[in-house]
């Protein structure tokens, strides 16, 4: 069995050869935002698009769910 | 997918509130119904990049294209098949859960790397190579003009791929932006040792200088 690639932050790295579990994409969450963190501003969602007038009315206004603080993924 | 297997599936879609989680378990979801009929669905766009970067992109729809398929998608079988989801419209985006989601035409995908894959709740997820999104957010970036949001993703997807957060094949990144569907290799080469200055990495192209 393969071992198991780790980040230079030591989460579990998404692999290009084999899937990856559930367990160990979650595990990563909060040090790929924080990698994002460090290079662009926390949220990058687009503030239109083609599809605004459908998302907005599904959203109450906003275009899409609010996202999770960092500290909270 | 028994029937109440999907219908436990979309109560759990339904009550998430964290767009990320929401996006992977629908796409596990609508993969699996699709997989059931022989048809193999990839994430492609915003959210391949966002189950790359958690870098906060995301909207309300997610969009997928068809990698293969044993029969032919016409548009009553999508209507058949994202009528188990309960879904409503088509015949190409419907809404379901509580997002858009999308089944676009084809996967358009020049990247020699595979497909990656995660085995989300309901079943194995696919996702655009990462090599093709970065070459293509920063192809987007810079034309046909500047355009922020763009170059923000890649920059992400950049540090996500610098940190070894997402396996990346760098020649392929480089034979892509070489190529002539890209033709970008000096705005990605220039991102790369961008990025990788600001998080303090070796970029994987510093002896091609």
């Amino acid at each position: 069995m393969n071992k198991r690639k780790l980040s230079k932050s030591g989460v579990p790295t998404i692999p290009m050869n084999e899937p990856m579990s559930w367990e160990d994409w979650l595990k990563g969450r909060r040090a790929r935002r924080e990698t994002g963190n460090r290079v662009a501003p926390e949220i990058i969602r687009r503030p239109s698009s083609s599809s605004d007038r459908r998302l907005r009315k599904l959203f109450n206004g906003e275009r899409g769910l609010p996202f999770k603080k960092t500290e909270e993924l | 997918m028994k029937p109440e297997q999907i219908q436990q599936a979309l109560a759990d879609i339904t009550a998430e509130t964290d767009p990320t989680l929401k996006h992977l378990k629908l796409a596990s979801l609508v993969s699996a119904v699709f997989r059931e009929r022989g048809i193999e669905l990839v994430v492609v766009g915003g959210s391949a990049i966002e189950f790359y970067t958690e870098g906060a992109y995301v909207s309300g729809d997610i969009d997928l294209c068809v990698v293969s398929s044993r029969t032919a998608l016409t548009v009553r079988l999508r209507q058949e098949l994202m009528g188990k989801l309960q879904a409503t419209g088509g015949p190409r985006s419907w809404q379901v859960g509580g997002l858009y989601v999308d089944v676009l035409a084809s996967f358009e995908n020049l990247a020699r790397t595979p497909i990656r894959r995660l085995n989300g709740p309901c079943g194995q997820v696919g996702i655009s190579p990462v090599e093709e999104l970065l070459v293509e957010r920063i192809l987007i970036s810079k034309y046909p003009g500047d355009y922020p949001p763009a170059r923000e993703c890649a920059m992400k997807l950049l540090a996500a791929a610098l940190q070894g957060e997402v396996e990346t094949d760098w020649a392929e990144v480089k034979r892509l932006a070489k190529s002539n569907a890209y033709k970008n290799w000096n705005e990605v080469k220039e991102l790369v040792h961008e990025q990788a200055q600001a998080i303090q990495v070796r970029s994987p192209y510093h002896s091609d200088e």
